[in-house]
């Protein structure tokens, strides 16, 4: 980011403030108190650089990672088969592990278990890796997936609008580490018990 | 890993049997050596012109039947999407191409990555101004076949209204069949199944056609989508046209910044391709290069990276095990095989100068045309640029780029693994500037008819 759209970013700090002040005036009070209170800290945040990305046809993106957010409604007795499979999985995603992109898998079954909300943070561009999946893991991917309303098969060249069709883009997301992929997590791990190898030798 | 991956289930009984009369040539029969060429661009002005002179064209544009005992001379004709429309193509059909091919290549400059001295903004013209229609490339073993065949394609547009040649670009093999950067190129070529040739040794098992050709069962077992109807789609393959410009005295200014010797300088120039510039691979030839084995296609190419886990003779950032990573642990679960393009490259410019050192060197006109050619070639090109080009995840080597056609940031480094600790040499600089782009459909034989007659 050049010098000059820095200055534009800080620019509009003013402008954001008012606007968050129009947005909170008919707020509860205990709000309105909060935001009069908490306004110098706010500043800092609305004044950063924006962090905000794309992930290619949808999500959310911070540096190296994406964030994939979808509510899809199950097929009939689908809540009841997926419910049963992550019981019995006991918590163990070893078939994910393999995959070396996603950071996390999150599956909530709402309402009576008739809708699955899944939510993923994973390395890179939406679709990258869909292909690899199709001829790497299809049966991991139809034996999870084939309880969703309207899967039209992992190996489907409709596949791809079917997941766009259920996604829903993260309104707001943040990331700690937005550099940090599961691949250079790993790698610094490695690394950092080597460094504490060589210090226990020379120390 | 392999304990884990999954077989795909039922596979196509039967090998596709190519359709070779169909498909054009260029796709299966590979370049000459040496080769001569001429990429022609054209503007179509006026549909009704345009049909003509896909009409007039298509009956010289050369089949990939008897591709392996072919003459080493032919036209190949690929149109944009923009040209599609400007030949009048019925709106199903235009909408039944692929997203990233109806906004063509500039428009995907984010998903390429082709950002900063690469982006569109500092292409030459006519490239990414919607007005490269039809692409027509000669390709030849001799400058006078070549001229002769060029001429061919030249009579059908020229003294006719409609048609405007916007660009002509001649390309050829330098000296021993070198790049602009000195090295012999084009070796690794992905082995298709049902062509009709046996792999080469080391080429590996023969990949599904429907990977490369449209209409063949792809790796997953279907055939990939297809443009419609089938008579436009069947037997075509998208074009990824890429033309970079070699800053050849950066290159050569890195190599003497890390190298005192010719034989040191030598050694990095291999580290960083994977392969001597005689083409012989640094798996075969780890200490000095062998000439006579770079030469020979049956061997050239015969390795695996089994006894190599550390790339301490083929660095895992290289670009050959970059662009291949053959049987190397990948971090991210790939089907090496479904990322694969068959690369026709072309030459152009000035040959490579070991003694080119200036800033001045780096403009000189020099550098390569890629042609990369799949069913899927503008996903498999994004993979690429995103993943395996400019960045170094999926195989270990971190934030670092391809250092032959990867897009440098400042601070950017190469490591050379080796014992007992690495090489991480800094200041890599972009030495292949991306100049220009066009993602082109290269429809079959067939299809270049319906395409001439369409209107009536």
């Amino acid at each position: 980011m050049t010098t000059l759209e820095r200055t534009r970013t800080e620019d509009r700090v003013p402008d954001k403030i008012k606007r968050v002040q129009e947005l909170y005036a008919d707020a509860p009070e205990i709000g309105r108190v909060a935001l009069k209170n908490g306004l110098e800290n706010l500043k800092r945040e609305l004044a950063a650089v924006p962090g905000r990305q794309s992930a290619g046809r949808i999500g959310a993106r911070q540096g190296k990672v994406s964030e994939l957010t979808a509510i899809i409604p199950l097929e009939p007795g689908g809540g009841k088969r997926i419910r049963g499979l992550l019981d019995l999985l006991e918590g163990n995603f070893k078939g994910a592990d393999i995959v070396g992109t996603l950071h996390d898998m999150r599956f909530v079954l709402l309402e009576n278990d008739t809708k699955l909300l899944f939510c993923t943070t994973y390395d890179g561009e939406w679709d990258a890796y869909i292909d690899d999946f199709v001829t790497k893991i299809p049966n991991s991917m139809d034996i999870l997936f084939c309880n969703c309303l309207g899967w039209p098969g992992i190996r489907s060249p409709k596949i791809k609008d079917w997941l766009v069709k259920n996604q829903i883009t993260a309104d707001a997301w943040y990331v700690s580490n937005p550099d940090m992929s599961v691949a250079q997590a790993h790698r610094l791990e490695r690394v950092g018990r080597a460094v504490e190898e060589l210090l226990d030798k020379i120390g | 890993m392999s304990s884990i991956e999954e077989s795909v289930g039922e596979n196509v009984a039967d090998a596709p049997t190519l359709d070779l009369d169909e498909i054009q040539a260029i796709v299966l029969r590979p370049r000459p050596a040496p080769y001569f060429g001429t990429h022609v661009l054209l503007r179509v002005d006026n549909a009704q012109a345009g049909r003509a002179f896909v009409r007039r064209l298509a009956p010289h544009i050369a089949s990939s039947a008897n591709w392996w005992n072919a003459p080493h001379t032919w036209l190949a004709v690929g149109i944009s999407y923009t040209g599609l429309e400007a030949l009048g193509v019925p709106k199903e059909s235009l909408e039944s191409f692929p997203e990233a091919f109806r906004q063509g290549m500039a428009a995907r400059a984010r998903q390429l990555g082709d950002e900063g001295v690469n982006d569109p903004k500092n292409w030459g013209k006519p490239y990414g101004t919607g007005q490269v229609h039809i692409g027509v490339s000669a390709f030849s073993d001799s400058e006078e076949k070549h001229q002769r065949a060029l001429a061919v394609a030249r009579e059908q547009y020229e003294g006719f209204s409609g048609v405007s040649a916007l660009g002509m670009q001649h390309f050829g093999a330098q000296p021993s069949d070198r790049n602009s950067l000195g090295y012999k190129d084009g070796i690794d070529q992905p082995p298709i199944e049902g062509s009709g040739v046996d792999p080469l040794p080391g080429q590996g098992r023969p990949i599904k056609a429907g990977e490369f050709i449209l209409g063949y069962p792809g790796e997953s077992g279907v055939p990939l989508p297809m443009p419609q109807p089938d008579i436009i789609g069947r037997n075509g393959i998208y074009v990824g046209y890429r033309k970079y410009q070699s800053r050849v005295g950066a290159f050569n200014r890195f190599l003497h910044a890390n190298g005192n010797t010719e034989e040191e300088r030598e050694l990095i120039a291999a580290k960083l391709v994977g392969r001597w510039r005689s083409g012989a691979p640094l798996t075969l030839a780890p200490e000095i290069d062998n000439p006579t084995l770079g030469a020979d296609p049956q061997r050239n190419n015969n390795f695996d990276y089994a006894n190599d886990p550390h790339g301490r003779q083929v660095p895992f950032g290289s670009h050959i095990r970059r662009m291949n990573p053959r049987d190397t642990k990948l971090s991210r679960l790939t089907d090496v095989n479904i990322h694969r393009l068959i690369r026709r490259g072309s030459t152009y410019g000035l040959p490579y100068d070991p003694n080119a050192l200036s800033e001045e060197d780096d403009e000189a006109p020099r550098g390569a045309i890629f042609l990369f050619m799949s069913a899927k070639a503008m996903a498999t090109i994004e993979f690429l640029q995103q993943e395996w080009i400019n960045d170094g995840d999926f195989i270990g080597a971190g934030n670092e780029r391809d250092p032959i056609i990867g897009r440098q940031e400042e601070g950017a480094t190469f490591t050379i693994p080796k014992e007992p600790v690495r090489r991480r040499i800094h200041g890599i600089e972009t030495f292949n500037v991306l100049k220009g782009g066009e993602y082109f459909f290269m429809p079959s034989l067939s299809a270049l008819n319906w395409l001439a007659n369409l209107g009536g």
